[in-house]
């Protein structure tokens, strides 16, 4: 490339930044819409995320595989729970572990609790053998947000602990006072007016330093057939997945600009100039280029100053955005090749920008879509995208872990430019 | 390059699209300094000539040379040669007519004072020079098509190309126009216009090309192609349907080229106008109020497309 073709390129440039300085509303519609969804968004979702108070209660689904009484005293404690409602049936169907794994697959409940076969006879037999500890199991809904999931888990464990030490306490009393006491142990009973303040003391202590292992453990896992990871938080997910969104609304910016640009005969006349095609092309679309680029860092920012996001490692972030805005831009030109009037410009604009946003994944997460959307996410430059960002932001990965999500966004890149540059008429 | 050597030379100039042949086949030359006239009613290819002319139709077959240099493979060196005006208002409306003339003018390489002098040179010739700092979307279209022009001239370009460039404007815009446009040629600019306005061309150009349908009918002077087939045309309008032998009569005075199906209005063309009228007057008075309207148009490059294409230029 020569030095006068730098220049002309310069030349559009500067002029299509005059041009997009001084239509406010559509700058304005540019930046403030996905910083505004990034807000609205994560205001919203952070309430839903933040479920288990007694206006919120968090539905959680019961298997009780037991037929002792013990595991009916637990459920009975915890629907006492403020906050939690209890399902043991659905429909008059009572829950069976395969159901209650398919609902929490399917997002209908958040969280499933599971008490096996002899959790009674096995708790009240006092075993201390650690292999013997009777197993309760969580399965969660991998979409559900880790602080909420932490929260009603720790108030479920807490319940389910204090009613089998209050129902072991009477025998631990015997075994205490018979080493305490020796022979004078059998005379002694105990206190029922403080037993359950001594439970709870117990209890406490058995927290602090675990002298006493509780007879009960507990295990937590994804519904089965359901990848398991971590799981991106709200803003983990909205921050990126808006900024995507917002990114491909420079196809209708783009598009419209080259529309008006073959109306009004603009480009007849840069045309006579001695100027390339390619060069004008270019010029053309490096401003959208970087607006593109400013408009990421700004919802990025808009993340880290008002959610704490952590953004991880820059050049990470780097890879993945400039391959993003080169397929977002490649599309913007494929509209502009493929419209013929600015109503046309909108009307495809407007639907790729929602329905590739929703199918990508920015809507809604992916990981809780069914198989076949799944799949069909893979076909859009958001998924990949958003991919790419979380592999920074939420797995902390780097440079060199990212390219094959920017290997596929310049797929993409690639494709839309082709079909545009051999569909492409500057009249 | 002797003064002789064609500035422009277009030859077996075709564009074809899907269904229909925009151009096809045309040749001729502009000379330098030469005020060259290609002349049609809409859609007779004119737009399509510029287009290729200018590099942003790309021809389906021919030669297009400036100033000797191939269009195609020297577009670079060629194109700087050229300055178009094209129809439409092909500028910003949001930039002002200053941010206009510097965009386009950094185009061809314009920079610094060079183009500082030359945006003030070009907006005074188009009396703007007191607006360079308006945006252009709030301009008449009087003044809008000023600034067209201005652009187009901005980088002294040896021949300038205009499209229709005084299309829904005022008439006093219009002068304006036309004025400047005589002064830049008489001062040496080749100028290559098109336009459907009769007048503007007689009064302008040197030589024409007239137009139809894709192909050039007639290229020469006006004067020339008047003398040669400028015919007057005599439209007359009756009260009631002429009989057989009134229109018997009438096609002995020249050829009848047009009559409406009730056969009240008729187009005559004659070489005889005054002679012809003269018995249009005569047989008025023997036959009564039979005769309502007679108006008459003198040869002119009007005539010259009727005769040769049956059609009116305006159609």
């Amino acid at each position: 490339m020569e030095n006068k073709d730098l220049r002309q390129i310069l030349a559009i440039l500067a002029k299509e930044i005059k041009i997009l300085t001084r239509d406010r509303q559509a700058l304005a519609l540019l930046f403030a819409m996905p910083a505004f969804f990034i807000l609205v968004m994560s205001y919203a979702l952070e309430g839903v995320f933040e479920g288990g108070s007694s206006s919120r209660p968090v539905e959680v689904a019961v298997i009780n595989l037991d037929r002792g009484g013990l595991s009916r005293e637990v459920i009975s404690d915890l629907k006492g729970l403020e906050g939690i409602v209890l399902a043991e049936a659905l429909d008059g169907v009572p829950m069976t572990q395969e159901r209650a794994e398919e609902l929490v697959r399917q997002g209908q409940y958040s969280l499933a609790l599971s008490i096996p076969e002899g959790f009674s006879e096995k708790i009240l037999s006092l075993s201390q053998d650690p292999a013997g500890r009777v197993a309760v199991t969580f399965i969660y809904d991998p979409a559900t947000n880790i602080r909420l999931l932490s929260g009603i888990r720790g108030t479920l464990q807490g319940a389910i602990l204090r009613r089998t030490l209050l129902a072991t306490a009477p025998a631990r009393f015997k075994k205490a006072l018979a080493s305490e006491m020796g022979p004078f142990a059998a005379f002694a009973g105990p206190d029922s007016k403080n037993m359950e303040r001594q439970i709870d003391e117990l209890l406490a202590k058995a927290n602090k330093g675990g002298e006493n292992e509780p007879e009960v453990k507990f295990l937590s896992r994804s519904p089965r057939g359901h990848a398991s990871g971590r799981f991106p938080s709200a803003t983990e997910q909205n921050v990126p997945a808006y900024t995507i969104f917002g990114v491909f609304f420079i196809v209708l910016t783009l598009a419209s600009s080259f529309i008006q640009e073959k109306k009004e005969g603009t480009f007849q006349r840069i045309l006579s100039a001695p100027l390339s095609q390619a060069t004008l092309l270019i010029g053309k679309l490096l401003p959208y280029y970087l607006v593109n680029l400013i408009q990421i860092v700004l919802m990025f920012a808009v993340g880290v100053v008002f959610f704490r996001l952590k953004v991880g490692d820059p050049a990470a972030l780097m890879i993945v955005s400039l391959s993003l805005v080169l397929a977002a831009n490649g599309l913007g030109l494929l509209v502009a090749s493929l419209a013929r009037t600015e109503a046309q410009v909108n009307g495809y604009s407007v639907f790729l920008a929602i329905i590739l946003s929703a199918l990508g994944g920015m809507l809604v997460p992916a990981y809780i879509m069914p198989p076949f959307m799944k799949t069909l996410s893979l076909f859009t430059p958001h998924a990949w995208a958003l991919a790419g960002y979380q592999d920074v932001i939420v797995r902390g990965l780097g440079a060199g872990e990212v390219l094959p999500e920017a290997g596929v966004l310049l797929f993409f890149a690639g494709i839309f430019f082709t079909f545009a540059w051999w569909k492409f008429r500057f009249r | 390059m002797s003064m002789t050597e064609p500035i422009l030379r277009v030859e077996a100039l075709r564009k074809r699209y899907d269904s229909a042949e925009a151009v096809g086949g045309i040749s001729f030359e502009v000379l330098p300094g030469e005020f060259f006239g290609l002349l049609g009613p809409n859609g007779a290819g004119k737009t399509t000539t510029i287009g290729m002319l200018t590099g942003w139709i790309e021809p389906s077959g021919g030669q297009i040379e400036i100033r000797g240099m191939n269009l195609a493979s020297r577009f670079r060196e060629a194109k700087k040669m050229i300055g178009l005006v094209p129809q439409s208002f092909a500028f910003y409306s949001s930039l002002t007519a200053w941010e206009n003339l510097s965009f386009f003018g950094r185009l061809y390489g314009l920079r610094g004072k060079a183009l500082e002098d030359r945006s003030a040179f070009v907006l005074e010739i188009v009396s703007l020079a007191d607006r360079a700092d308006q945006a252009a979307g709030t301009f008449s279209n009087g003044m809008k098509r000023r600034l067209n022009i201005a652009i187009g001239l901005l980088h002294e370009p040896a021949l300038l190309i205009l499209d229709e460039p005084t299309v829904g404007i005022d008439a006093q815009s219009r002068i304006a126009i036309l004025e400047s446009l005589k002064k830049l040629n008489s001062e040496g600019m080749t100028v290559l216009y098109t336009t459907h306005y009769i007048e503007e061309a007689q009064d302008l150009c040197d030589r024409v090309a007239i137009m139809d349908r894709g192909k050039i009918i007639a290229l020469d002077t006006p004067r020339a192609l008047i003398q040669a087939q400028g015919k007057g045309i005599i439209r007359m309008e009756f009260h009631g349907t002429p009989d057989e032998s009134l229109l018997g009569r009438i096609r002995t005075y020249g050829a009848v080229i047009w009559v409406d199906p009730p056969r009240r209005r008729i187009h005559l063309e004659t070489d005889r106008t005054d002679l012809v009228l003269r018995e249009l007057l005569d047989l008025k008075e023997s036959r009564g109020a039979l005769l309502q309207n007679l108006d008459v148009t003198e040869p002119d490059l009007e005539t010259v497309f009727i005769h040769l294409t049956g059609r009116d230029l305006r159609d």
